[in-house]
């Protein structure tokens, strides 16, 4: 197949030599170039030989006389029409292919679609690999905590992973702690320590924006003091719903600071915080999880849609462009 | 009067004087729109709608080439008009057959032999219908070049391409006639086939 396009590419080009060889439209170089070329060339020599009969072919079609005379009755009006028929036509024209437009529209037009099919690439990978390592380099320490939590992995490791995969612009800190503290809670909830608590309440009502991944941590503390099963089930809808507000476990009543806010060695402690401050406004909260999220994952988005969108509109027009100088 | 006078004449709104025009150019645009639109009832309307525009639009006429200003016209008529055939295909060009040249005696050459002429008629017939398996801008860009003979710059002209294009057009629309005659080669008599 290539073959087969490189052939008719390579015999397009002989013709265009050939055919302006033909009407004296060489320059001196390409001429003398070519006249050694046939010399020393039979087939290309046949070649020139057929194009030039074929255009005496044409030249030599006979005349068809006209089946009438197409002169104007007298009432004929000088007025142009309205529209202008044969100005309007000509600007039309022009602007549909402008002499310099049409040659160069077809090359610009191909480097314009590979610069912008390339940005949209490199932008994809980057967010890719953004992303992805935003999520695995916590992962690892969330790992190393792991052990000395003590904590239940499957519900609280699923969780982890969605809420990194949906946030992946937002700092480390927040993503990586809720988890941990989910987990942590059912497993630490007696002890139930009141200092700890006391101090960070404050924290998150200062720190509003936030509050998304937080929050988040806060409603699955709440789930975990009743059964595990609905804890997984939050972790999962809270992936799944973080673009939008996702119906929260209303069933789950609001559960006393002390439990979740007992705990921890030091991070544990910074995510306890917003759990408690939350129970109070569960509307509230969902509400501002759901806004700082779009806030970071659109304009990525948005950036890599329109690249995308740029990148086939370019290729459709290039496509056209080169039909077009045909 | 000569040309100049005319077209002055013509601008001030004078049919009389534009019409002596038509009758110097009706031959060729007939023939311009015979060969690209390759029937005889659509060729002598876009003839006739081109005089007609042409008179109209006559007034914004500044110098240059009357021919070119005419052939321009015409070319574009028949460009949209192969455009409107491609969007709804309505008659088939079997319908319309050939000019009955026969019928017209002026059309016999003095000297040639009706053989000589059938031949002819028969050569004729097979370009037209290679000519008829171009695209648009490429059937235009050849008949202006190779049976109205006009030079690449008035075609870029009359087409508002660059000479660039025009070279280009008209390289592949000889290019794919020459492979048409070949591939056809048994319809045309003898001496006339390639290679």
């Amino acid at each position: 197949m290539r073959l087969f396009t490189r052939h008719a590419r390579e015999q397009e080009w002989r013709d265009e030599l050939l055919s302006a060889y033909l009407d004296d439209q060489l320059g001196e170089e390409e001429r003398a170039r070519l006249e050694a070329q046939l010399a020393a060339d039979a087939a290309l020599q046949a070649e020139l030989e057929a194009l030039r009969h074929t255009v005496a072919l044409v030249r030599d079609l006979p005349a068809v006389p006209v089946p009438r005379n197409f002169i104007l009755p007298q009432t004929m009006t000088a007025q142009p029409r309205p529209r202008r028929p044969f100005r309007a036509r000509r600007s039309a024209e022009r602007s549909r292919r402008s002499p310099y437009g049409r040659v160069w529209a077809a090359p610009l037009l191909t480097a314009a679609t590979a610069a912008v099919s390339l940005l949209f690439v490199a932008v994809l990978t980057g967010d890719l690999l953004l992303s992805g390592g935003l999520a695995y380099a916590p992962a690892a320490e969330r790992q190393a905590e792991a052990p000395r939590l003590a904590l239940e992995p499957s519900p609280s490791g699923r969780g982890e992973a969605e809420v990194e995969e949906v946030i992946p612009n937002a700092t480390s800190i927040p993503t990586e702690t809720p988890p941990p503290l989910a987990t942590q809670a059912p497993v630490e909830m007696p002890p139930a320590g009141a200092a700890p608590t006391a101090t960070l309440l404050s924290m998150p009502t200062e720190a509003p924006p936030r509050a998304a991944p937080e929050a988040t941590a806060g409603e699955e503390n709440r789930e975990v003091a009743t059964p595990v099963v609905e804890a997984t089930m939050s972790a999962a809808a809270l992936g799944r719903g973080e673009g939008e507000v996702t119906p929260t476990p209303n069933a789950v009543p609001p559960v006393v600071e002390e439990d979740l806010a007992a705990p921890t060695p030091g991070e544990a402690a910074e995510i306890a915080p917003p759990v408690v401050e939350e129970e109070g406004e569960w509307g509230a909260s969902e509400g501002e999880r759901t806004g700082p999220t779009l806030i970071w994952v659109t304009p990525w988005r948005m950036l890599e849609i329109t690249l995308g969108l740029t990148a086939l509109g370019l290729a459709l027009a290039t496509v056209w462009a080169w039909r077009a100088r045909r | 009067m000569d040309e100049a006078s005319l077209i002055a004449a013509a601008q001030q709104g004078k049919v009389d004087a534009f019409n002596e025009l038509v009758l110097v150019y009706q031959q060729q645009v007939y023939n311009l729109a015979y060969r690209i639109l390759g029937d005889p009832a659509a060729a002598a309307d876009a003839t006739q709608e081109a005089f007609i525009s042409a008179f109209q639009s006559i007034a914004r006429f500044r110098g240059g080439s009357f021919k070119s200003y005419l052939m321009r016209i015409v070319s574009n008529g028949c460009y949209d008009e192969l455009r409107r055939r491609k969007r709804r295909p309505a008659t088939s060009f079997e319908d319309f057959g050939e000019v009955d040249e026969e019928a017209n005696p002026a059309l016999v050459n003095g000297g040639e032999r009706p053989e000589e002429y059938a031949e002819r008629q028969e050569v004729a017939r097979v370009i037209q219908a290679g000519i008829e398996m171009l695209s648009p801008h490429q059937r235009i860009t050849l008949v202006l070049s190779d049976v109205q003979g006009l030079s690449y710059q008035e075609i870029a002209e009359a087409t508002d391409v660059s000479l660039g294009t025009v070279k280009s057009r008209l390289a592949r629309a000889r290019g794919k006639l020459r492979d048409y005659l070949r591939e056809h080669g048994e319809l045309l008599p003898a001496q006339y086939r390639l290679e």
